[in-house]
């Protein structure tokens, strides 16, 4: 199994299960942006007291399920990491929180048509306002560059009201600013 | 030689005028499918520097080399 088949796998069980879930991470900047090489596939989902134990079960055998959360440093989250013995490619599932940020971005998520079936996907301004923060917090070069890449992709169809919003809240205006100075004019 | 600001203005644009044409299927896997390639120029790498290994010895260096970019990208 490859990294694009447990992410499509991982998608196919949760569309199953009815369980509310977003694509986030590299997968959402890849959409939006310039994409690069990612060894992880990022959810947030909504479990429910079953969840993890119904996508086990759903996925079998080529999933390895540690059924303990582990926090994750840099969004400090909980999160369960579902890894493929064979490959070094790791799908991370992360609870959605608490925090009116998060709860904010999964209300916002959208529904994208790809490969044949619908998606749910953090919206562009989400990926933006969420690198940002990490890039900040986690001091993540990588962040940074991918939130350069979404709102030079994306260009006129970014809503900067919600962006600009949400990055003073976090403190990260300073460095959205920046950003979107170095941005050279793309016609 | 130290490349131009136009220059790398340039090659920027470009990348991002590609990113907007390719079809939002191809670009959700792209991130996977760049990382198995990649894994795949490493190992020719691992068995090139180290003739003698066998394929799970190649598999567990491509691994620790792994590891250590992971926690260059994250700062640690």
């Amino acid at each position: 199994m490859s990294g694009d088949d447990a992410t499509l796998a991982v998608i196919g069980a949760l569309e199953a299960l009815g369980t509310p879930y977003m694509v986030v991470g590299s997968f959402s900047s890849n959409l939006y942006g310039v994409p690069r090489s990612t060894q992880d596939a990022d959810f947030v989902l909504q479990f429910g007291p079953q969840t993890i134990f119904q996508l086990a079960d759903l996925l079998g055998p080529p999933f390895r399920f540690d059924p303990q959360m582990s926090f994750e440093t840099v969004t400090f989250t909980m999160r369960h990491v579902l890894e493929l013995p064979d490959i070094p490619f790791k799908v991370e599932l992360f609870h959605l929180g608490d925090d009116p940020y998060d709860q904010e971005r999964f209300h916002r998520r959208c529904r994208k048509k790809m490969l044949g079936r619908e998606v749910s996907v953090a919206t562009a301004e989400d990926v933006i306002v969420t690198k940002l923060r990490w890039a900040v917090q986690g001091r993540r070069m990588k962040d940074r560059e991918d939130a350069r890449d979404v709102i030079a992709v994306q260009g006129d169809a970014i809503d900067w009201d919600y962006v600009n919003s949400w990055c003073d809240r976090h403190g990260s205006r300073a460095v959205l600013d920046e950003i979107r100075a170095s941005i050279p004019p793309l016609l | 030689m130290e490349p131009t600001q136009e220059l790398i203005d340039a090659i920027y644009r470009e990348r991002v005028l590609r990113a907007r044409r390719t079809p939002l299927d191809q670009k959700f896997l792209a991130g996977p499918q760049l990382f198995d390639r990649a894994c795949r120029i490493m190992k020719d790498g691992i068995r090139s520097e180290r003739p003698d290994a066998t394929e799970v010895e190649v598999e567990a260096i491509l691994r620790q080399r792994l590891a250590l970019t992971r926690r260059l990208g994250n700062g640690e």
